[in-house]
C-alpha cells in the first residue's frame, strides 16, 4: 500500500523534497502548490525539479538536510531538522525540545 | 379501498420522527377503516426510509429512535386487531445479534439490532465480544436468525468458526446467518458460507425481511 | 466491445466495457453529489476518470510535476503486528520500522503509535512513550507525529465508566444516552489533551488524531475541543484530523461545537469545524460500498472530496488505506485500483496530499 501510493503519486519524501513540502503544511498551513513555490524558492529549484531524485540527491547532501542513502559525516535526523528549520525559516517542537536538552546553547 | 393517503400520511409521519404525529396518523387511519397489517406494512415502509436516511446523515439516532417508539405505541393501539390476526401478530422471526468475540466495536450492530426490531423481528442483543457458543447457545434456544458483526479483519475470522461449529451441531440448517461490519464483503459472506451480507443496516432488514 | 478489467469495491476482478465504466462513473457521482449535497464534477473530470480507469497498464501515475504529500496513519504497527489477518508480522523496534519507511519507502511524514492505537490506553504509559518519542524526533528526518484514535467506544461500559449510549437507546432512554455521551465526551477531551501535550513535550512535531468520530458526533466534539486546547498550548504543533467515516454519525443527535450541531456534517463541512479548532491538515474519509464498482466508487469519493478541497482553507489529505476513497476493502489492497484511485485523487479531486 504505501509503495503503490509513492509509486502512483507520491513526492517522495527524503529522497526529493516532500518532508520540506510536507513541514509548510503544517506550519503554515500552506496549500499544496503554495508549500510547493515555498519550498522550490527557498532551494532554489523549480516546483518541477523539486520532486526530480537526481537534483534533489545532490542539492540535500549539499544543504545538509539529509539524504536517503549512507553518506559519512552528513547530518541526518535532529542534526539535519535543525539546518531545515534554517533553509526554511521555521521552527520545529522536535529541535525546540533537543536544544531545551543541552546545557550548552 | 386503497388507503393511499392514509398510507403517505404514516410514512411522512415516521419519516417526521414524532410520536404524537404517528399516534394520530395511526388514529386516523384506523378510524377510516384501515386494516392493521396494512397500517403496520405503511410504518415499516417508512421506517425503511428513516434508516436510509439515518445512513445518509440526515436523521439521527434519537430520531430513529423515535420513529421506532411510534411504531411501538401503534402496536399497543392496534394490539387487540392484530391479536385476531394470528398471522400479523407474530413476529418476522426470532435473531440473535452480537459483535464476536475479541471485538468492542457495537455502534452498526445496535443500529441494525434496533432496524430489526422495528422491521418487526424479535431480536436478543448480545452486546459485543460475544462469546461464540453463546450464539450457538441461542440458536439451539430457537433463534432462527443469526447475526454477527466484525469491524476488524482479526476478528472477523470468527464468524466462519461459529458457522463451521453450527455444522459440526447440525443447527446451520435451522438458522439464517447474517454478517457485517467494515472489513466484511459479500465476496467474504459467500466463503464463510453465510447466507446475507449487509452493506448498511438497512439493507441488512431489508434482506432478512425477504428471508422471513 | 473492448473490455476493460476492472474491480468490484470487494476487490473481485471484473470486466466492464467503457461505456458500462463511463455509466458507473456517473452513477456513482450522482450519489456522491446528493449525499454530501455537493456539486458533481464536469464532464471533463469524468472522462479524466474513465481514461484512468480503462488505462490498460498495471499500474497508473500522477505527470511527472502532480505529485503530493503522502502522510500516514496508523504508524509502525502496521508493519510490525501480524494479528489474524492484517499488518505484516515484521519482528522489528518501532524506530527502525520509521526510518526504513522514510528512508526505504518515500514517505513524507511519519508518525509513532503504539499496539493498541488508542488515547486512553497510551495514557499509562505514557513515561515509555515519551522516551520513545524522544528517541524517534532525534532520529527521524521527516515530520515525526504521534498517532491515536480518540476511540470514545473504550469510555463506554464494560471498558469504561459510561453506559453504552447505543444500547441505552434502543431501550427509548434518549435523554439518559445523551448525558452519558456528553461524560464521556468530557474524559475523552481530558486525556486527549494529557496524552498529546505529554507528546508534544516529549519532541513530538505534532499529533495525528486518526479515525474520529468513529463512536459518533460526541467523539467528534470532544476531539475538536482537545485540539482546541492542544493549539492553545502548543501554537506550533503540527495536527492532523483524520476521519472515521463519510459522515459524522449522529448517535447523540444535538451535541454542538461552535454553535454547530456535527451530527451529519460531509467533509466539506467537517473540515470547516477542525480548522476552527486548530488542526493543520484534514484527512477526508469517503466509504467504499463493496458491492459497487471501483469506478463507482472512485467517482464517488472524487465528488465528495473534490468540493471538500475547494472550500476548504487547510490541506486536505485523502484518507487511501482500504476500503476508503475508491480503495477496494481488502487487506491487500490490489495496487492497480490503489494507483488509480492515488492519481484520481490528485489530479481530479486536487487533493492536498494523502
Amino acid at each position: 500500500m504505501f509503495v503503490a501510493h509513492y509509486m502512483a503519486s507520491g513526492m517522495g519524501g527524503l529522497r526529493t523534497s516532500g518532508d520540506l513540502v510536507a513541514r509548510m503544511q503544517f506550519t503554515k498551513k500552506m496549500r499544496l502548490n503554495e508549500a510547493k513555490e515555498y519550498v522550490a524558492k527557498k532551494l532554489g529549484v523549480t516546483t518541477f525539479e523539486m520532486s526530480d531524485e537526481q537534483i534533489m540527491r545532490e542539492l540535500r547532501e549539499e544543504l545538509r538536510i539529509g539524504v536517503v542513502t549512507g553518506v559519512p559525516k552528513a547530518p541526518r535526523g535532529i542534526s539535519a531538522k535543525m539546518n531545515i528549520e534554517d533553509l526554511l525559516g521555521i521552527k520545529m517542537n522536535s529541535c525546540e525540545f533537543f536544544r531545551s536538552l543541552i546545557n550548552k546553547r | 379501498m386503497s388507503y393511499e393517503a392514509e398510507r403517505k400520511e404514516l410514512s411522512d409521519a415516521m419519516v417526521g420522527c414524532k410520536v404524537p404525529a404517528i399516534q394520530a396518523a395511526v388514529n386516523k387511519a384506523h378510524d377510516n377503516g384501515m386494516p392493521a397489517t396494512e397500517i403496520i406494512n405503511a410504518m415499516s415502509a417508512g421506517m425503511t426510509e428513516v434508516g436510509t436516511l439515518f445512513e445518509r446523515g440526515r436523521l439521527f439516532l434519537p430520531h430513529v429512535l423515535s420513529a421506532a417508539a411510534g411504531m411501538k405505541s401503534a402496536m399497543d393501539i392496534l394490539g387487540p386487531e392484530l391479536a385476531a390476526n394470528s398471522e400479523a401478530a407474530s413476529s418476522r422471526g426470532t435473531v440473535v445479534m452480537g459483535t464476536v468475540e475479541g471485538d468492542v466495536h457495537d455502534i452498526g450492530k445496535s443500529i441494525c439490532s434496533t432496524m430489526l426490531q422495528c422491521a418487526g423481528f424479535d431480536v436478543h442483543d448480545l452486546g459485543r465480544d460475544v462469546p461464540s457458543q453463546n450464539f450457538i447457545d441461542e440458536v439451539k434456544g430457537g433463534c432462527n436468525y443469526c447475526g454477527m458483526s466484525a469491524l476488524m479483519t482479526t476478528t472477523m475470522v470468527v464468524m466462519k468458526d461459529i458457522i463451521e461449529t453450527m455444522k459440526a451441531e447440525g443447527i446451520r440448517d435451522k438458522v439464517v446467518v447474517m454478517v457485517g461490519g467494515a472489513p466484511v464483503t459479500q465476496a467474504y459472506c459467500d466463503k464463510i458460507g453465510a447466507d446475507i451480507y449487509g452493506e448498511s443496516a438497512s439493507e441488512t432488514t431489508e434482506k432478512a425481511k425477504a428471508r422471513a | 466491445m473492448t473490455e476493460y478489467i476492472t474491480r468490484m469495491g470487494d476487490g473481485r476482478t471484473v470486466t466492464m466495457t467503457r461505456e458500462q465504466i463511463y455509466e458507473d462513473a456517473m452513477a456513482g457521482m450522482a450519489d456522491g453529489a446528493d449525499a454530501a449535497q455537493v456539486p458533481s464534477l464536469s464532464d471533463e473530470d469524468i472522462e479524466q476518470i474513465v481514461d484512468i480507469i480503462c488505462n490498460k497498464n498495471r499500474i497508473v501515475a500522477v505527470e511527472r510535476g502532480h505529485e503530493v504529500i503522502l502522510t500516514e496513519d496508523g504508524g509502525p504497527h502496521k508493519f510490525m503486528l501480524d494479528s489474524g489477518s492484517c499488518c505484516n508480522g515484521v519482528e522489528m523496534g518501532r524506530i527502525d520500522v520509521m526510518e526504513t519507511i522514510e528512508r526505504g519507502i518515500g514517505f513524507d511524514t511519519f508518525e509513532l503509535t503504539t499496539t493498541d492505537y488508542s488515547i486512553k490506553p497510551v495514557k499509562p504509559i505514557v513515561g515509555p512513550e515519551m522516551t520513545a518519542m524522544q528517541q524517534a524526533a532525534m532520529r527521524l528526518t521527516v515530520p515525526c507525529l504521534y498517532g491515536a484514535m480518540p476511540n470514545m467506544g473504550l469510555y463506554y461500559s464494560p471498558d469504561g465508566a459510561h453506559l453504552n449510549p447505543a444500547d441505552l437507546m434502543r431501550e427509548f432512554r434518549i435523554e439518559e444516552a445523551q448525558q452519558n455521551a456528553e461524560a464521556a465526551a468530557e474524559q475523552l477531551t481530558r486525556d486527549i489533551v494529557y496524552v498529546s501535550e505529554s507528546m508534544m513535550s516529549a519532541g513530538a512535531d505534532g499529533f495525528n488524531f486518526d479515525n474520529t468520530a468513529s463512536a459518533g458526533d460526541a467523539e467528534f466534539v470532544a476531539t475538536l475541543r482537545g485540539v482546541e486546547q492542544l493549539r492553545k498550548d502548543y501554537p506550533g504543533a503540527y495536527i492532523t484530523m483524520g476521519m472515521a467515516a463519510e459522515n459524522v454519525l449522529g448517535i447523540h443527535g444535538e451535541i454542538e461545537y461552535d454553535g454547530q450541531i456535527v451530527a451529519g456534517l460531509y467533509p466539506n463541512d467537517q473540515v470547516k469545524l477542525c480548522e476552527k479548532a486548530g488542526a493543520n491538515i484534514f484527512g477526508a474519509v469517503v466509504n467504499t460500498n463493496t458491492s459497487r464498482s471501483f469506478a463507482w466508487n472512485v467517482a464517488r469519493a472524487a465528488t465528495i472530496v473534490k468540493d471538500c478541497v475547494k472550500n476548504s482553507n487547510i490541506p486536505v489529505h485523502a484518507n487511501m488505506g482500504m476500503g476508503v476513497c475508491g480503495v477496494p476493502m481488502l487487506e491487500t489492497p490490489p495496487i492497480d485500483c490503489v494507483t488509480r484511485a492515488s492519481k484520481i485523487m490528485a489530479e481530479v479531486a486536487c487533493v492536498d496530499g494523502i
